[in-house]
């Protein structure tokens, strides 16, 4: 009995501390990784973004709603060319570390984004400026080379963020890492790697502070394991919640879920050079095969919407152009017109884990293709190597199908199309990794870019993207949705479209 | 003895040369590379190139393996390519928290295992016996993740008891500690258990019962002692085993240590963080042996090294 | 006449590995599951490739006794596919590991002197290479696939059949039969590969046997890691992985591959002592 008695202590004691509850001063969020450097500028996945979004800002801000907003910069003039930019930056606002935010420090930063033997990867998002000038105190001025219309789209790319010249400059190599200096609601604390990461409020924030004090950052890989941590009130707030723990959640009364549209767009790509893709008909008659209203909704539990374009419905530019409707029967006549009513075999990669339930889509299109007598092999690799393998260029390339994502975080199409459909971007120079390539969509996104004319650009991009799910160089397939589980008594979080939570303005009940 | 543990110390250093190479050239062949793993979907040559040429990944192989080795004698292991820390500074992290864990399990097994195979060896060939030896099998039959998940499943998800992943508070140590212990626990119970067998056969336990000492006192004060020596090697011997181990459990349970770094490293082909962690990982291993020999001598001074 | 002593050796070790009840146990359970294996396209199951969206993550009932998976499949069907797959795994990357790493034992034993010197670095290396990263790694030099972990999976057990060998050899080549065969002129590799590996063929049997089982062990992992088998292949261990986004509301897809794997190894690991007991009869064990 007394043995009893012991037991019964020792799992009280370990039940009080599962559901202590925590204290209304922090904020936490469990995301499925930890953040990898907090030197903004080499920020390259949503988590670690997420991070450093609330330490650093950025001259411009794309809101949840896809407008292109100032931040840290106040207004803007463009030269009568669209070659000159002028920046007239807000005044009065200091880093973290003292230094003054102004002029110097923006070109500092550019220049440093700019800089080869720094290697950022999304340097290319600024490589059309030729100089960086500073005006005066708070004007910057950025020259490009030729007319570029999606520039201040870029400038709200988290990557491109202001960080403090001096810290950087002081800490060298280890700015990042022990260090991350910028202006933001959040100033960093501490860092456990591999498991949290806590920042505490800059209390001499510029704009509205924060109602809170501190803001943990938990990495929980197990998506079981971050719904369990929601559930009990271990986490306040859950990323990526698993498509199939939706439902069970919902019926937590202590648990709200959140779903927000998402910027990315999942695709297969047709080898266009190699056949039997080479022959538009074969793509139109794989697109009629498969079912995408079945995946989002039985493999992706409906988070996610078939798409109706190349882009995602919220990013600038997006017309709803045509769905290829689910018909076996009119893909089968398609590929007797082209010669294939006995099918053929094919191999299809995918990547496994990367995307939302990506090896179980490849197995649903393996099915569905199966109907229409083609044979496709599934090849998964993991995904360094898949990137290497789907990045070969077109004389060695050996995917005739391969199932990517592209998010279109910068939220303007031409992120979305240009890297994606334009010859000049076959691989391994960019991401067009079915080598579609048609002279007047090339002509057209040329044009898209360096227009600033907004009507314009909407024209040009409507055709454009006509044409491309005519000739079908995908099979289309889903936008994804971001679902976020998050504490009933938690309100104000921002689940951005670019994959990334903004938690400044969370207040508790 | 002092000349034995000299001979061993020297044919570290070929070994771990030896380690080094095949763990060089080992990564470098796999496909991808880390600024590919970097750049993600969105890959043009030029920031690859760029970033291939800041890590000195431009350089030839020899080239780029005799920088590596000359900075690693010198205890700098480069720079991580995907956080840009040093690669000291990742382990030295990392590894204590593999190390705890593998400790917290190694108590598991001992625990378990040598009184498991104690209370087998004295309950020979009654249900007991049988039972505990039964387990023992089932423990190294186990796959260690399937464990890992079962008890989370349990314990986390059903019960509540305890947290499911991470590591924070002592509560966070026992489902890894117990999931990575198991198949060392399984070993240790039939090790223990045939070797006690083994001692209590000998003639001074048979002189010691004759003299009508109690069971109870005989195991304890004299069979137990002797019995122990085996064990105590395969103990150095499975702690290594459970570094290597640690990989699965880490990654079931998210424990932030070197396994799961090596695992994630070698994914986004972080090379300098794969060869370090590799290189320390060997050398505890190495260095663990070389220990549970000196013990073994130590402990049985019929055993002599020339 | 060695034929006859030879055979009635082998009716002993039967006989006495018959009497073991553990040793008859793990046989069973691998029987079971070879019938299972050689039986599964006669069974008339559900298809274990084709799923029912209907169906998804459905819970053991009639007509799906182990329940479904996430695509609406079958489990028990692709269990029982997935039989075929694990045990092969398990034969074949252990055939690799004796088929390379019996003769560099064997050749390191009986010449001994430098060639065993260098042998034995290797393997020192190999050995303190942790394990499950070297197999990771080959695999993701290799690409991923079932054949590509059982290359991997094979080339990890090489040294420890070297290691087993060579310790065999080295006690074998001072006997009698050894002496006799080298004075009537045999070559080296006649006297290696007719006399001396034949002798050693107890310890390598137990050891293989012992091995098939962890080899499955390490296969799984590497499944469980996302380097296994290619979708939509039933491999246990990646069924099991895949199982671990539905431990919430399908705990049954993780449960019952891992209840499967279990007993294989086990089966094999009980076999293995049985054979080790049998063949050496002065075991304190026995």
């Amino acid at each position: 009995m007394r043995r009893v008695g012991w037991l019964f202590l020792a799992v009280l004691l370990v039940l009080s501390m599962g559901s202590s509850v925590a204290a209304r001063d922090t904020l936490i969020i469990a995301q499925g990784t930890d953040a990898v450097t907090l030197d903004a500028h080499h920020s390259t996945d949503s988590p670690t973004s997420t991070v450093t979004e609330h330490i650093s800002e950025t001259l411009f801000e794309l809101t949840p709603e896809g407008e292109i907003v100032p931040l840290l910069a106040d207004s803007f003039d463009v030269s009568e060319d669209g070659l000159v930019w002028d920046l007239h930056l807000k005044q009065g606002i200091q880093f973290h570390d003292g230094t003054p935010f102004n002029a110097e420090a923006v070109k500092y930063n550019i220049d440093r984004i700019l800089d080869p033997d720094e290697s950022v990867t999304f340097r290319f998002l600024l490589t059309e400026i030729i100089e960086t000038e500073v005006v005066d105190e708070y004007t910057v001025r950025f020259v490009t080379e030729k007319p570029f219309a999606p520039i201040l789209a870029h400038l709200t790319h988290t990557s491109i963020s202001m960080q403090s010249p001096s810290a950087i400059e002081d800490y060298g190599e280890d700015y990042g890492d022990i260090v991350s200096i910028g202006t933001g609601p959040f100033e960093f604390s501490e860092w456990r790697r591999g498991s949290e990461v806590t920042l505490v409020r800059n209390e001499n924030y510029w704009g509205e502070q924060p109602a809170y004090e501190r803001l943990v950052f938990q990495a929980v890989p197990e998506g079981g394991a971050r719904m369990m941590m929601v559930q009990s009130g271990d986490a306040d707030v859950a990323v990526r919640v698993p498509p199939h723990d939706i439902e069970r959640l919902e019926a937590d009364q202590d648990v709200d879920i959140v779903m927000t549209p998402s910027l990315r767009t999942i695709y297969v790509a047709f080898n266009v050079t190699m056949e039997p893709f080479t022959d538009p008909l074969v793509r139109q008659a794989v697109n009629h095969a498969v079912d995408k209203e079945a995946i989002v909704e039985f493999i992706l539990g409906g988070v996610g919407q078939p798409v109706d374009a190349p882009v995602a419905p919220d990013v600038f530019g997006h017309e709803p152009i045509k769905k290829y409707e689910y018909d076996p029967d009119r893909a089968m006549e398609l590929l007797a017109e082209a010669g294939f009513e006995d099918g053929f075999e094919t191999k299809l990669y995918s990547p496994s884990g990367r995307y939302m339930q990506d090896i179980q889509i490849a197995e649903a299109i393996q099915s569905m293709l199966a109907d229409v007598n083609i044979d496709a092999e599934i090849v998964t690799l993991e995904w360094s190597t898949y990137l290497d393998v789907t990045g070969l260029p077109q004389e060695e390339s050996e995917a005739p199908m391969l199932m990517l994502g592209w998010g279109t975080v910068t939220g303007d199409a031409d992120y979305g199309l240009y890297a994606l459909f334009h010859t000049s971007e076959h691989v391994p120079d960019g991401s067009n990794r079915s080598f579609y390539s048609n002279e007047r969509v090339d002509q057209l996104l040329d044009e898209a870019r360096t227009n600033p004319d907004e009507d314009f650009r909407r024209e040009a991009y409507l055709e454009a993207m006509s044409l491309i799910m005519e000739e079908a160089p995908w099979l289309f397939l889903h936008v994804e949705r971001q679902v976020t589980a998050v504490r009933s008594d938690v309100h104000g979080l921002v689940v951005h479209p670019a994959e990334r939570l903004q938690a400044a303005g969370v207040t508790f009940e | 003895m002092s000349k034995y543990l000299i001979r061993r110390l020297i044919m570290i250093l070929p070994v771990i040369i030896g380690v080094s190479l095949v763990v060089f050239f080992m990564v470098r062949a796999i496909p991808g590379d880390p600024a590919q793993a970097l750049a993600g979907e969105r890959a043009d040559e030029e920031t690859v190139a760029m970033i291939r040429a800041r890590f000195g990944l431009d350089q030839p192989l020899p080239v780029q393996y005799w920088v590596f080795i000359s900075n690693a004698l010198q205890g700098d292991l480069g720079r991580s390519t995907r956080t840009r820390r040093p690669v000291a500074a990742e382990i030295a992290e990392m590894f204590p928290n593999t190390i705890k864990l593998a400790t917290a399990a190694m108590a598991v097994a001992v625990v378990v295992g040598v009184s498991a195979g104690i209370l087998s060896a004295v309950k020979k060939d009654t249900w007991v016996d049988n039972l505990s030896m039964f387990i023992a099998l089932f423990g190294v039959s186990m796959p260690v993740f399937w464990l890992g998940l079962m008890l989370m499943l349990v314990f986390s998800v059903r019960l509540n008891w305890l947290p499911t992943a991470g590591m924070g508070t002592w509560a966070h140590f026992i489902l890894p500690a117990i999931t990575l212990g198991m198949s060392s626990a399984a070993i240790m119970a039939r090790m223990t258990r045939s070797s006690m067998l083994e001692v209590l056969r000998q003639d001074y336990i048979r002189t010691a019962r004759s003299k009508g000492l109690a069971e109870f006192r005989i195991v304890n004060k004299h069979a137990l002692k002797n019995a122990l020596i085996p064990v105590v090697t395969v103990l150095g011997l499975q702690f290594g085993t459970l570094l290597g181990g640690s990989v699965l459990t880490e990654t079931v349970f998210a424990w932030p240590g070197i396994g799961r770094m090596m695992v994630e490293s070698i994914m986004a082909r972080d090379y300098p963080v794969v060869q370090g962690a590799v290189l320390t990982v060997s050398l505890t291993f190495i260095v663990m042996n070389l220990i549970v020999d000196v013990l073994y001598v130590y402990l049985d001074p019929a055993i002599k090294y020339d | 006449m060695w034929e006859r002593i030879i055979s009635r050796q082998t009716r002993d070790v039967w006989k006495r590995l018959f009497r073991r009840k553990s040793a008859v146990l793990g046989l069973a359970i691998i029987v079971g599951f070879l019938i299972l294996a050689v039986l599964a396209p006669y069974l008339n199951l559900h298809s274990h490739i084709r799923g029912d969206f209907r169906m998804v993550l459905q819970a053991p009932q009639a007509g799906h006794w182990l329940g479904t998976d996430e695509m609406g499949r079958d489990l028990l069907s692709r269990m029982i596919w997935g039989s075929r797959i694990s045990l092969t795994i398990g034969v074949i990357s252990v055939i690799i590991g004796a088929a390379v790493g019996v003769p560099v034992g064997a050749i390191s034993g009986y010449y001994g002197g430098k060639v065993d010197i260098i042998v034995q670095r290797f393997i020192d290396i190999m050995l303190a290479f942790p394990g499950i990263l070297l197999a990771i790694i080959l695999v993701s030099v290799l690409g991923v696939g079932l054949n590509n972990v059982m290359i991997a999976v094979g080339v990890v057990s090489i040294p420890k059949y070297a290691r087993l060998v060579r310790g065999t050899v080295l006690q074998l080549k001072e006997r009698d039969f050894v002496s006799a065969a080298k004075a009537i002129g045999r070559s080296d590799a006649a006297v290696v590969f007719r006399h001396i590996v034949p002798n050693c063929m107890g310890p390598i049997l137990v050891q293989s046997t012992l091995l098939i089982a962890s080899s499955i062990l390490w296969a799984a992992g590497l499944s469980f890691l996302g380097l296994g088998a290619q979708p939509p292949t039933p491999e246990w261990g990646t069924i099991l992985s895949r199982g671990r986004d539905y431990l919430m509301v399908a705990p049954h897809i993780s449960t019952f591959p891992g209840i499967a794997i279990m007993l294989v190894v086990l089966g094999f690991n009980l076999l293995g002592d049985g054979l080790r007991d049998a063949l050496d009869p002065l075991d304190p064990r026995t």
